[in-house]
């Protein structure tokens, strides 16, 4: 693994090299970090503001990254050469793969971080990106302007102001990525305060203002929660049950063979329920609590402690204690995120077996924050109404850093393709689990912090984690331009030797009986007269590519690094080639874009008036968007089909064919051009 | 521009996307010497050797050729008609394509249909998609282009009100118990899936999963297999009477049926139940419905009957609407705005309003009400149930509208929606098998059977996506991490 360890060095505005960027990125959180990220890797002048240099990249709630779901994501991010995977192979100090016997399309990757290793990583490779300058400052409000009258939207971004002083600096492109920051406010018991994060400054009214009265947009309130963190030693861990990491851990990034922590140096998690006397504290505080009293829409499926034993009430609920890092004297309570007074919080945490000497080093607390509703985005997460705006995050109403990182990295890829007066791009549903979680967002909206789940994806055979590289890297660097060339050859060669491999293994064809022979602890069914090839034997249970490589290493033992791959490769490759015909219908359809500034009530064609309100409403993209809404009609796809069918051979009329534009666009496109750092 | 959308709603994979080849019935129903069942697709060469027994040569292109056709497993003689052979690209869709023209009755019909969909790689087609498939292979000039639009819409609705109609049986309520099972099972496996690792949820869970795939599993196979099972279907167009109370609703049926079917009063409400008569108009058969008069009534039978009768609104293909001409205003333009407020109040809101008539009765001679179209009104006929006056007529708009209808195939033909149902039926139990086969070794894979299971049943019960599914697991678990 390579990583050079970089001093941080603070900028400050005044020593800023220049007043304008391509993309500046608002926010250092886990979806800034990638988005800056890859702004600056594909080309663009990037500088990302935030508070304080030294919290970006910190985990401010649980200490692990991936798992079931979230895993898929984390891999994804690696294969578009984020920052993620890579930070957790370097900051993990407990690996385990989740839902090990359930089948590797809905394996899940995940790691405890040491906190400390995982902040340094994020902040050494940022502060180590060419083209990304890091400024530690408040955005005050965002710059608005007129729109470019050739592409759709009402508004036009220009740049952003500081809150000290009015210093302002320009962009092309802003990506938002605010966090619980945006309005954000703190429970504990009966206090509330304003802010987004325990320690850190509120953010300015001025953003919220800027995009709620001055851009216009639909805002709604989420809310989220934290458990106290446990001091260490005050816990007995002769009364909880440990639970060991996997003795080989597997990495999470397609670059690394192996992770920095040693396998027998990794860390252990431990295991404790709740108790009826952990049910009659949460009744007997509920008074106390103003948080749990609010009708903000909460997550169901990562609750507070008082939300659990409200509504499951009478049973014993799972609290996994984690570490929190090497030298961290902390454990992290999974499970008890909590919002009562810090006096009631220590009262509970002792009726749990192991903690009753337990002592609290941070009270847990809840958070209440806007975010704006995702049905106003493009899929290149772009506000439809304001070109060069971008939202990633906990702003578009998700929870997770899995998640926020996704958002982050597609939407540093489009704000920096936007700057460079490249045509945005999105990722299908059909390719990937980003591609689901955007597609989710923008075309159905959020009710509830929105979390990553496999059952999430109808693609769910072919979307592995294991092959995130086949699917996101090649055309990350082919159609994006976000994946260095290094890590491109290394995909082109994984591709490479698995298509050598698999049709090796086709070519080998014997009959059961000779195969019997080769393989004499494997039983063949010798009902079949036909003749076997190697795929089809490793298709079989207890077939492994290693035994079929010993039987012929001739022509197999130098795949064996792709045992793994090849395996599932084979067991997959009838369930993914019966995907594939309805994965490319699903393509066709997205192909298929909907002009977002559409009138879709003088449209001239047959639509009933509640569909049109329905398309008006969430302004699909895409035919394929415009099929997943609820109360859009078959009828109604066609006459659409024709719509973009009739305008397609109109070069989509007269909006973009204007002849005295056309030539200030030209200029425009070599001044851009120029700018661009060679 | 060669893209093209074939129109599905459904999010989920289909577990027809390996049955790409689709059959239907291509002519219409009612009075018809011969049928014609258009298949289309890869597959439609197989099905031709199959069923017309032409084991070694296609026969040539586009020429008629007698054969037996028969059933493809039994061997057993269905009928003998002519096949044609249509490969690509010259064919109606594009692709490769077959007709069978078979002999006009419903039992060869659905025996046929019933043949094919019990093939590999065949399913009933979907609403206007043999029309979509030509306008994909840019078979269709621009006007047919823009009328596919209508088509579909049609034939949707169509296949909606068919479908209403048996879904509102026993049936349905089977389909229905049936799709909730396979929910639930859906919920429990994608919960073990993707919670079980953090949470409590314990391996018995997936044993309840394995007993009620395995119910559903025989529960359906045991369907498929009782032949007899099947309701009652009601076939032909479905033409409703409906109107206020003593309009003269089962007047007109008796005029209709020139008997007296339904007992007439002159007392309100004399009507409660739905009375139904089997009739011919020109050659078509019609299942022509008397309904009780819709009022609000403090008489629990009386409610019943409209209720039943506002179920029966929606789901005919004609709604014949009785208004007594004593209650319309003189004026003409008031009148038509009476009347298009008496038909708001009686048609359903949602959906398509069916194709209908509106007539008014008795006391013809007293009002001089123009029966020209008069702008948003359906036709309108004048009649006297007395006197038989403008009875005529009636029938000559009654008889044109319902040739309409047959002249859809879809339309009044429950055999073909029993075929639908099968092919789905059989997939359903195709995928839950899926399942057991992975069920110890991949359950991501076991759980894809599932929901193919869910979406190939969704195809007769309405589609089920997965926010659904999420609201079951977190109804029925715990969970929190």
């Amino acid at each position: 693994m390579t990583f050079r360890f970089l001093l941080l060095a603070s900028r400050r505005a005044g020593h800023l090299a220049r007043q304008q960027y391509d993309v500046i990125v608002v926010g250092g959180g886990h979806a800034g970090a990638e988005a800056a990220a890859a702004a600056a890797r594909m080309g663009a002048e990037t500088l990302l503001v935030t508070q304080k240099i030294h919290t970006i990249g910190v985990l401010s709630c649980n200490p692990s990254l991936g798992g079931i779901g979230k895993g898929h994501l984390v891999k994804e991010i690696d294969a578009l050469d984020g920052l993620c995977g890579r930070a957790g192979d370097w900051a993990g100090i407990y690996f385990s793969i989740l839902n090990r016997k359930k089948g590797p399309a809905v394996w899940g990757p995940r790691a405890q971080l040491d906190r400390q290793r995982y902040r340094e990583f994020i902040q050494a490779e940022l502060l180590g990106t060419p083209r990304l300058t890091v400024l530690e400052g408040s955005v005050e409000e965002l710059q608005v302007t007129e729109p470019n009258p050739e592409e759709p939207g009402h508004h036009r971004v220009t740049g952003i102001r500081l809150a000290n002083g009015s210093h302002q600096i320009s962009a092309r492109s802003v990506v938002l990525t605010t966090g619980t920051f945006l309005s954000g406010s703190l429970f504990m018991g009966q206090t509330t305060s304003p802010g987004g994060r325990i320690g850190d400054a509120p953010s300015s009214a001025g953003l919220s203002y800027t995009l709620q009265e001055r851009l216009g947009l639909r805002v709604g309130r989420l809310r989220t929660g934290t458990p106290p963190r446990i001091v260490k030693d005050s816990v007995d861990f002769s009364l909880v049950e440990p639970h060991l990491p996997d003795k080989h851990p597997t990495p999470f990034s397609f670059l690394n063979t192996h992770v920095r922590c040693k396998p027998e140096e990794q860390l252990l998690c431990y295991l404790t329920c709740t108790t009826p006397g952990v049910e009659r504290v949460v009744r007997e505080s509920l008074h106390l609590n103003c948080h749990i009293q609010q009708d903000t829409k909460g997550p169901r499926y990562c609750p507070s402690i008082e939300s659990r034993v409200l509504r499951f009430p009478g049973r014993a609920h799972q609290v996994w204690l984690e570490p929190e890092g090497v030298n961290s004297d902390l454990l992290y309570p999974q499970g008890l995120s909590m919002t009562m007074p810090p006096d009631m919080q220590l009262l509970l945490i002792r009726e749990i077996p192991g903690m009753q000497r337990a002592e609290i080093h941070t009270p847990g607390y809840g958070v209440q924050y806007d975010f704006v509703c995702p049905t106003q985005l493009s899929p290149a997460l772009q506000v439809k109404s304001t070109q060069g705006l971008f939202l990633a995050g906990q702003i578009n109403g998700t929870t997770g850093y899995e998640e926020a990182a996704a958002q982050g990295l597609w939407a540093g890829v489009n704000a920096a393709r936007w700057a460079l007066s490249m045509p945005p791009l999105a990722l299908s549903r059909t390719e990937s689990y980003i591609g689901v979680l955007i597609d989710d967002l923008i075309s159905r909206g959020v009710t509830e912090p929105y979390r990553m789940f496999t059952s999430r994806a109808e693609f769910r055979a072919s979307l592995r984690p294991d092959n995130a590289d086949l699917r996101l890297t090649l055309k990350g660097f082919e159609e994006v331009g976000c994946v260095s060339s290094l890590r491109y050859q290394e995909a082109v060669r994984v591709r490479d030797s698995l298509q050598e491999a698999l049709a090796a293994l086709q070519t080998l064809t014997l009959s059961a009986p000779n195969w019997t022979k080769k393989l004499p602890n494997i039983r063949i069914s010798e009902v079949k007269t036909t003749s076997l090839t190697g795929v089809d034997l490793l298709q079989y249970r207890d077939v492994s590519f290693e035994m079929l490589a010993s039987a012929f290493p001739e022509c197999l033992s130098r795949f064996t690094e792709f045992s793994q791959r090849l395996k599932i490769e084979a067991v997959y490759r009838f369930h993914c080639e019966l995907q594939k015909k309805e994965i490319e219908r699903i393509q066709k359809e997205e192909n298929m874009a909907l002009p977002q500034d559409i009138d879709y009530f003088s449209l001239p064609v047959s639509l009933s008036q509640e569909v049109r309100e329905i398309l008006d409403r969430f302004r699909p993209s895409t035919l394929g968007a415009a099929t997943r809404l609820q109360g859009i009609t078959p009828a109604a796809i066609v006459n659409l089909l024709q719509y973009v069918y009739h305008t397609g051979q109109k070069e989509r009329g007269p909006r973009r064919n204007k002849p005295d534009h056309k030539e200030d666009r030209e200029e425009e496109l070599c001044a851009r051009n120029a700018s661009i750092p060679q | 521009f060669i893209i093209f959308v074939m129109i599905s709603v459904t999010v989920f994979p289909t577990n027809l996307l390996f049955c790409n080849t689709i059959f239907a019935l291509s002519s219409g129903h009612g009075r018809c010497g011969v049928a014609v069942v258009r298949v289309s697709g890869p597959a439609s060469a197989t099905a031709l050797r199959s069923m017309a027994g032409l084991t070694r040569s296609l026969p040539p292109p586009r020429t008629a050729l007698l054969r037996s056709i028969t059933e493809p497993q039994s061997k057993e003689v269905l009928d003998r008609g002519l096949v044609l052979w249509f490969p690509a690209p010259h064919s109606f869709t594009g692709e490769d394509s077959v007709e069978f023209h078979i002999h006009g009755g419903p039992a060869v019909i659905t025996a046929v249909l019933q043949a094919l969909g019990s093939m590999p790689g065949m399913r009933p087609a979907e609403a206007g998609e043999f029309t979509r498939r030509a306008f994909q292979a840019e078979k269709l000039g621009l006007t047919e282009v823009e009328g596919l639009g209508d088509l579909i819409h049609a034939e949707t609705e169509a296949q909606r009100r068919q479908a209403l109609r048996q879904m509102s049986g026993d049936l349905g309520r089977l389909y229905q118990d049936w799709s909730h099972k396979l929910k639930r099972c859906l919920a429990h496996v994608e919960a073990f899936i993707d919670f079980s690792e953090d949470e409590l949820i314990e391996d018995g869970v997936l044993t309840q999963v394995d007993k009620s795939v395995c119910d559903l599993q025989a529960d359906i196979e045991r369907h498929l297999k009782d032949e007899r099972r099947g309701e009652r279907l009601r076939s032909g167009v479905q033409v409703v009477i409906a109107g206020a109370t003593n309009a003269g609703k089962s007047s007109l049926l008796n005029t209709i049926c020139q008997r007296p079917a339904a007992i007439v009063s002159p007392i309100a409400g004399t009507t409660r139940d739905v009375v139904e008569t089997a009739l011919d108009i020109g050659g078509f058969p019609v299942l022509l419905t008397d309904t009780a008069g819709l009022r609000d009534s403090p008489d629990l039978v009386e409610r019943e009957g409209v209720r039943r009768a506002r179920e029966r609104v929606e789901q005919a293909d004609l709604t014949l609407v009785v208004v007594d001409c004593a209650h319309l205003p003189s004026d003409a333009q008031e009148a038509a705005a009476f009347l298009l407020a008496h038909l708001k109040s009686i048609l359903p809101e949602t959906g398509m309003i069916p194709p209908y008539l509106s007539l008014s009765d008795s006391q013809l001679s007293l009002k001089a009400f123009q029966t020209q179209r008069v702008c948003g009104l359906p036709p309108v006929c004048l009649i006297s149930c007395h006197t038989n006056e403008g009875l005529q007529d009636f029938v000559t708009v009654l008889h044109n509208s319902v040739k309409t209808l047959c002249g859809d195939p879809l339309s009044g033909a429950p055999t073909l929606t029993q075929a639908r149902h099968r092919a789905h039926l059989q997939q359903c139990v195709t995928a839950l098998a899926q399942y057991q086969q992975y069920r110890d070794t991949d359950l991501a894979l076991a759980a894809e059977g599932v929901r193919l299971a869910l979406t190939s049943l969704g195809r007769i019960t309405g589609r089920v996506g997965p926010e659904e599914i999420l609201d079951i697991i977190f109804k029925d678990f715990c969970i929190g991490k």
